[in-house]
């Protein structure tokens, strides 16, 4: 293995146009670390390019899950809610490089191709993304449930899925903040 | 009078095909002293060979992604703890650190290095506990007393500090809860110490042991390209030659500060997963050593407000474990509960590489394996 110059996140950014063009949308830099959003259909052809393109090389697979924004912002800011969105989180030992990348998908029914073949350590998390929001992997060699039981009904990580214990609560009848209280509350 | 066989004669039955052999379903666990917890192993074996082994995990979960979006960043703090019990303060950290980001607080240098201290002690309690299973595991107790007396020392320094044993619910965001009280310093400087003192008996104990090698040299190794493609981190990455360490690689708090070797090594067997464990016992050492020597003065808790409230925006923190990656994603929507938390803890990647590793391995070779993945229950399934 050749010695490689480290990349910045911002060359990788240039890098990442340049290779996947279209294929991947806004490409960005937050916190450090890359931010590319793709669609389902395209993420086996961009991973398979972030782990092997010799500029980038996301060898190391941390994680995939899945965030539902459908009450983002709460009930007041109904322009924030979106919809539901996998993200892959990868890693690039040789440049130490972060990248998320992010698919939306349709919440009503989600599907995705699955990357098990490409990462193969996404077998176990995207078991897990069907059991907690219901995604189907197409393509994955085993997709049973992981965590819950096989006659669990529903899927907890979706927001329509309320906490029972929460469903019912009653707003907290004293004052929320200790200088409420003392400027009169109770 | 029937006729004895040969061994000769029941080998050219075998191979004609006259004597039918099928595969068994062995059933591990969930209950086993060597699954630190409940794991379950469905092993389908051949004679003495493993043929497949698929690890049954679930039986823990208390779902923390659900809890922590109908809990505030307080409570959360205690909750994580709870994930994997063997390092509860290293997994207060990353989630401290990325609301630290998210809400630009400063931490003051006396809550950074003293959290450096109880880090590695912390990682010391962890690797001491797993130096005393996987010996216990292959079969030797002694090892077992030896790592409880040294962790009987450092537990006390962290009790005296945090009043706790397990769970310290020591971290704020910001900095920490309080600072450490008069004789803690001296007695975690004598605990560890102590360890650095001790490393050779530990070398000489299960290391340096001819069964120990045996049982462990060229068992169940693991490849470079298998720690990629599955994300396995940690001791057990570093045992495989892949030399990554977040405190080196991306260096937090202040660990960029501190002079320490990252223990590599190069076969990834039972054997380099153990050794590296090890010796990262007295790395962590030293850096308390040091941690504790450069000790500056003043407040352990930086300019927080009352209200913990992330604002809008969503950020990936990890640091090194005991066990490897912990990162927390954290999407907040500005409300003092996140609207997402991703847990991405390290056994959970660790454990799902054990199909590939145990394949075709020796039934009597199961256990060493296993033991050698230092994997947490809690930790798996949050």
């Amino acid at each position: 293995m050749s010695v490689q110059e480290r990349v910045s996140a911002e060359e990788a950014v240039e890098r990442l146009r340049s290779t996947l063009g279209d294929d991947v949308g806004d490409v960005e830099v937050r916190f450090g670390h890359l931010d590319a959003t793709c669609s389902a259909e395209n993420l086996r052809h961009v991973m398979t390019t972030l782990r092997d393109e010799p500029g980038l090389r996301f060898e190391f697979f941390t994680f995939l899950s899945a965030i539902d924004r459908s009450e983002f912002g709460g009930p007041d800011k109904p322009d924030k809610h979106g919809g539901l969105e996998l993200i892959v989180h990868l890693y690039s030992p040789a440049h130490v490089l972060h990248i998320n990348v992010r698919v939306p998908l349709d919440l009503a029914d989600p599907r995705c191709e699955s990357i098990s073949a490409i990462y193969r350590g996404a077998n176990w998390h995207e078991r897990e993304m069907r059991d907690m929001f219901g995604i189907q992997f197409e393509g994955h060699p085993n997709l049973t449930g992981i965590y819950l039981p096989e006659d669990f009904e529903g899927h907890p990580g979706l927001r329509s899925f309320k906490l029972p214990n929460r469903a019912f609560i009653k707003p907290w009848p004293g004052a929320k903040d200790p200088e409420e209280a003392a400027a009169g509350g109770r | 009078m029937t006729q004895i066989r040969t061994p000769e004669d029941v080998a050219r039955e075998v191979a004609e095909g006259g004597l039918a052999t099928q595969q068994m379903i062995l059933n591990v666990g969930p209950q086993h002293p060597a699954t630190h917890g409940v794991f379950r192993l469905l092993a389908t074996i051949d004679g003495e060979i493993l043929a497949e082994a698929e690890p049954v995990i679930g039986y823990m979960h208390r779902g923390y992604e659900k809890l922590v979006e109908a809990r505030d960043y307080r409570q959360i703090t205690n909750l994580v703890s709870r994930m994997d019990w063997l390092s509860g303060f290293n997994n207060e950290l990353p989630l401290a650190m990325a609301l630290e980001t998210l809400m630009e607080i400063e931490v003051p240098p006396r809550a950074q290095w003293l959290r450096v201290v109880m880090l590695e002690m912390n990682r010391i309690l962890n690797h001491l506990m797993f130096f005393a299973s996987f010996g216990a595991e292959l079969g030797a107790i002694t090892p077992t007393f030896y790592a409880f007396r040294e962790r009987e020392d450092i537990q006390l320094a962290m009790e005296s500090a945090t009043g706790g044993r397990m769970h310290f619910g020591f971290m704020r965001p910001g900095g920490l809860k309080e600072d450490v009280p008069r004789g803690f310093i001296a007695q975690a400087l004598k605990s560890v110490r102590q360890v650095i003192a001790r490393l050779d008996q530990y070398e000489d104990l299960l290391v340096g042991n001819e069964i120990f090698k045996q049982r462990t040299v060229d068992v169940g190794v693991l490849s470079r390209e298998q720690v990629m493609s599955y994300g396995v981190s940690g001791p057990i990455a570093r045992g495989s030659g892949v030399s990554d360490d977040v405190r080196k690689d991306e260096p937090y708090l202040v660990y960029d500060r501190f002079d320490f070797n990252v223990p590599i090594g190069h076969s990834g067997d039972c054997f380099d997963r153990f050794w590296v464990l090890v010796h990262e016992v007295v790395e962590s050492a030293r850096i308390v050593e040091q941690a504790i020597e450069g000790l500056p003065a003043g407040p352990v808790l930086g300019k927080v407000p009352r209200v913990i409230q992330a604002p809008e925006g969503e950020v990936y923190v990890r640091a090194e474990n005991p066990l490897g990656e912990l990162g927390y994603y954290l999407a907040s929507d500005g409300d003092r509960r996140p609207y997402r938390l991703k847990i991405r803890t390290p056994s959970f990647n660790n454990v799902s590489v054990l199909p590939e590793v145990l394949r075709g391995t020796f039934v009597a070779d199961m256990i060493a394996i296993l033991g050698s993945f230092f994997f947490v229950l809690g930790d798996i399934d949050r």
